[in-house]
């Protein structure tokens, strides 16, 4: 391990920049909380982007992790400890200087502080501590502050970080413990479960003080997330979206993460590197059926199944499950409950809504439909209006399935975009065990 | 009857005072229109009024916007008032005249099939995202002097908009944003509220400030580097993809943001 005595700010900066970009989140949404006049920050309950990298992505938070300087072995990580890096660790104090010089100048809007283990995971998580006790006493900062919960750290830092920070997450990893045992040999499930279990039941008795008493107090605000890593390991998308499902319903995540594994190793028990880049179309799919979950009322096996575990390529999740439940269509637009009208392709939760409080007013046609935003050449195959279909059609798998490929069926911009490489769009989703393919998905 | 254009400056009180005018002469729909001075195409058989603009007028007609439009209505009239469109005062004038003659003024927005109501709907959504932008994509450079100032070039007049969320950001600190295009700044003292200051007309008071505005603190240069070198290595170069990034932050704004210069 390369440890660099008295390093540049910016030097360090770079280093610590470069190993956390590999964390998904930067939202800085979850908490409204206005200044008091006494310091400096406040935040918006919808978070604000504040610049976009060159991969497209949202820049909102100083994301940097304390340091690199890390104990441990997790074999997709480059900072592992047996990598041959650059190692850097910042002071509480650089940290705050950096978070208030980049803050008053509307960089950024909050600090997204990782770390590595550095000693132990209580020394890190100490460490963790003074710096955002300083950055919320010392220099009164009310902006939004996102940090990771060190696995293995004690409830009471935990406890007491929580009281300072805005979103805590603590990394799920992968997807299963199996997984996790083979990739990252130091973390447990257990582990990384507790600290989840205790943010979960710290912010519950907050909410009652908080009821109380106004002034107590938030304990993690804009509640806790996680991020696991996509196509490291064998999981099936049906595995993954069970994860995910159970995280939200017995842990009340606010947010799953699912980052494409970038290959960063070479190690034995990673898949082999091909020139395929990270699995995108995987990630995209998996987010769509994440934000299924949270927003349409599905759940996870009505989307996938033993027998058919992973999302299809050319469809989005909910164009996929109406496909094979043509059974359930076509739907009375005019009639069909908010839930039923959510389950149809080319209708988007907000099109749900308006067509539920326009129709009070008399029934719609399909024009009404176009100005509600409903996209209709998604849709005509699966509803009726006032009994009627928009055009002759047959609903039958073959057909509808033919008929919306010609209609260009778009693949995402996230996806489609990334310019340098041509897609091969039939490629298996599957992970091939004697293939051991990066699964694309593309 | 010859229709009454009411000719009035680009401004809120200019347009709102020509509402008032109008409203005060019982005009009705058709019977009158408003043309902003320097937009003006002259029209044949038609009388022309100077408007006289006060803040007093301008408040008596927000008043009767707010009680029998309601807040919302307010909001995008108000909104649509700083956009950069010269029919702006006319759709406000029409969507004024059109709620008068509903029976709920306050259901006025959701009069789509209106023109002027749509054209207020559509400036108003125009406004509203290029101040949403602006709170994302403006940057602050210190000057020597210790003032955080922020050059911003909007085709809307969004300063309004937009400097009541840095009030409440960074009320210690003393700022000020620029508006370039409008020749117009918001000034916050710490502590205190924010007022707007119309630039100067004087060339040798502006290339006195301007001169201001280049001298930076001794700091300066090293956090835009460090900034810089920060959005750089947060990307990952597997995932390339310029395309996104512009659909998100469009080439526009660009000019003004430390991390593209
Ligand atoms: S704990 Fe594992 S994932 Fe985290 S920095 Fe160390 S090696 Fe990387």
């Amino acid at each position: 391990m390369r440890i660099q005595e008295s390093m540049s700010v910016y030097d360090k900066l770079n280093i610590l920049t470069d190993a956390a970009k590999y964390d998904v989140a930067c939202t800085s949404s979850g908490v409204s909380r206005s200044n008091d006049g006494t310091g400096i920050g406040n935040c918006k309950l919808a978070g604000i982007c504040h610049s976009f990298s060159s991969d497209g992505r949202c820049i909102s938070l100083l994301k940097i992790l304390f340091t690199n300087e890390c104990i441990y072995d997790c074999k997709y990580c480059i900072n592992r400890r047996s990598n041959d890096v650059k190692r850097a660790s910042f002071t509480p104090d650089e940290i705050c200087t950096l978070m208030m010089e980049f803050y008053r100048r509307n960089y950024i809007e909050g600090l997204f502080l990782s770390s590595g283990v550095l000693k132990s995971p209580d020394y890190t998580m100490e460490l963790i501590y003074a710096t955002l006790y300083k950055l919320r006493h010392e220099h009164n900062f009310q902006g939004y502050i996102h940090v990771k919960a060190i696995p293995g750290a004690s409830q009471e830092l935990i406890q007491r970080v929580g009281f300072l920070t805005d979103r805590m997450s603590v990394n799920l990893e992968l997807p299963t413990a199996e997984s996790l045992k083979l990739l990252a040999p130091n973390k447990t499930r257990k582990n990384i479960l507790t600290p989840m279990r205790l943010v979960q039941d710290g912010m519950a008795r907050n909410k009652q003080e908080v009821a109380l008493y106004r002034n107590s107090p938030r304990f993690v605000p804009a509640g806790q997330s996680t991020q696991m890593i996509i196509g490291a390991t064998p999981e099936t998308d049906y595995q993954i979206m069970q994860v995910a499902e159970s995280l939200y319903q017995k842990f009340e995540l606010k947010r799953v993460f699912y980052s494409a594994f970038v290959h960063v190793n070479e190690d034995t028990n990673l898949p082999a590197r091909t020139d395929e880049g990270p699995p995108l179309l995987r990630e995209h799919r998996l987010y769509q059926a994440d934000w299924l979950l949270r927003y349409y009322h599905f759940q996870a096996d009505e989307l996938l199944s033993e027998k058919n575990p992973n999302f299809n390529v050319l469809f989005d999740p909910k164009c996929n499950w109406a496909l094979k439940h043509l059974e359930e269509f076509p739907v009375e637009v005019n009639r069909a409950d908010y839930k039923r009208l959510l389950r149809v392709p080319g209708i988007g939760y907000k099109s749900a809504g308006r067509i539920v409080r326009a129709r009070r007013f008399g029934n719609l046609d399909f024009a009404d439909l176009k100005k509600i935003g409903v996209v209709l050449k998604r849709a005509l195959y699966f509803i009726t209006c006032s009994g009627r279909m928009m055009y002759p059609t047959k609903i039958e798998e073959d057909y509808i399935t033919r008929n919306l490929l010609n209609a260009g069926e778009k693949l995402p911009q996230e996806v489609v975009n990334m310019g340098y490489r041509q897609l091969s769009l039939f490629d298996d989703v599957r992970f091939d065990a004697d293939k051991v393919i990066r699964q694309s998905g593309m | 009857m010859m229709k009454t254009v009411y000719v009035c400056t680009d401004s809120v009180t200019g347009i709102f005072s020509a509402v008032y005018d109008a409203w005060k002469a019982q005009k009705a729909e058709g019977e009158c229109e408003i043309a902003l001075c320097g937009f003006m195409e002259q029209q044949l058989f038609c009388n022309y009024a100077e408007v006289e603009e006060t803040e007093k007028k301008a408040a008596a007609v927000e008043h009767m916007i707010r009680k029998h439009m309601g807040t919302l209505a307010w909001h995008d009239i108000y909104q649509a008032a700083l956009s950069a469109d010269a029919g702006k005062g006319d759709a406000v004038l029409g969507t004024c005249l059109a709620a008068r003659k509903l029976k709920d003024g306050k259901k006025i927005m959701e009069h789509l099939g209106h023109p002027k109501v749509r054209k207020v709907f559509e400036l108003s959504r125009r406004v509203g995202n290029e101040s949403h932008f602006l709170v994302e994509f403006i940057r602050f450079r210190e000057l020597e002097s210790g003032v955080m100032y922020a050059p911003i070039t909007p085709k809307s007049h969004v300063l309004t908009c937009i400097a009541p969320h840095f009030t409440d950001r960074f009320p210690l600190e003393n700022w000020m944003i620029h508006d370039k295009t409008h020749r117009a700044f918001a000034v916050h003292e710490a502590r205190k509220k924010w007022v707007l200051v119309q630039e100067a007309y004087d060339e040798t008071q502006k290339a006195g400030y301007n001169e201001y505005f280049q001298r930076l603190s001794e700091k300066e240069i090293e956090y835009e580097e460090l900034f810089k070198s920060f959005c750089k290595t947060i990307a990952i170069k597997e995932r390339e993809n310029p395309v996104c990034q512009r659909g998100h932050l469009p080439l526009w704004y660009r000019p003004n943001m430390v991390e593209f210069s």
